[in-house]
């Protein structure tokens, strides 16, 4: 799957394209993973994807833990609404920030 | 709908498109597409991780339907006995992050998406029945 990653503001916005699904996650986790390990101020960007199964999840879930324990930051951005029910679904709009904008996420960026 | 499916995490690509095909041409909607392909990414997922212990090939089958308000899907392997409804559902609502496990919602999904969901073991078949309300 191709994953897009951009610097902005001293934040790395990572983007997947496509579907994140168990053929798709490790291509996800290892694209993300590689952002955190050089930068601990994430935004995942999810408005260029068509649908995220629970192998998704588990890797959002891993990279919020990773920049929990580095006292980092992750941020989720510009969900679409069914992108959404999945996370509220499985209770990591309670754990993780999820934020309309990239502008609006950068209040949690310090 | 008659679906074969080999036990190869490939397989999962191939098989979005038939749904894809099958919810647009029954006038399903993308709301409910959404809900029915994480249901069989899930689903399939773990008949092919889990049902067939050995290194051998196999293939177990997915029977769809939609009548007038509702699409029926029964998935049907020959693995080892498995009943995924038996799994306690995990916390959701009051675990911080550090402390929520890593894994376990694949199935609480499909009971969240699907509006019926029934297991039953037949001779040496695992039945799962998923009915989603349109």
């Amino acid at each position: 799957m191709e994953i897009k990653t951009l610097s902005q503001d001293g934040v790395t916005i990572v983007t997947p394209v496509g579907r994140v699904d168990t053929s798709t996650a490790k291509a996800f986790e290892d694209g993300v993973m590689a952002s955190i390990s050089a930068c601990n101020k994430i935004a995942i960007r999810f408005d260029e994807i068509d649908y995220m199964s629970s192998a998704g999840l588990r890797v959002v879930l891993m990279a919020g833990k990773k920049l929990s324990a580095i006292k980092g930051e992750l941020v989720l951005i510009n969900m679409p609404e069914k992108i959404f029910s999945v996370f509220k679904t499985s209770g990591f709009d309670k754990i993780i920030k999820i934020c309309q904008t990239f502008e609006e996420s950068k209040q949690f960026f310090n | 709908m008659l679906i074969e499916v080999k036990n190869d995490i490939e397989e999962i690509n191939r098989v979005r498109h038939i749904v894809q095909d099958f919810c647009k041409s029954r006038m399903v909607s993308d709301k409910k597409f959404h809900d029915i392909i994480i249901i069989f990414d899930e689903i399939i997922t773990n008949i092919i991780k889990y049902a067939y212990q050995d290194d051998q090939n196999h293939t177990f089958v997915v029977h769809m339907d939609k009548d007038n308000d509702r699409v029926i899907i029964s998935f049907i392997d020959d693995g080892i006995a498995f009943d995924p409804l038996e799994k306690v559902d995990p916390d959701t609502q009051s675990l911080s992050i550090e402390e929520r496990p890593i894994g376990g919602l694949g199935i609480f999904l499909v009971k969240q998406l699907a509006d019926v969901v029934k297991y039953s073991r037949i001779g040496k078949q695992n039945r799962l029945d998923v009915t989603v309300a349109l």
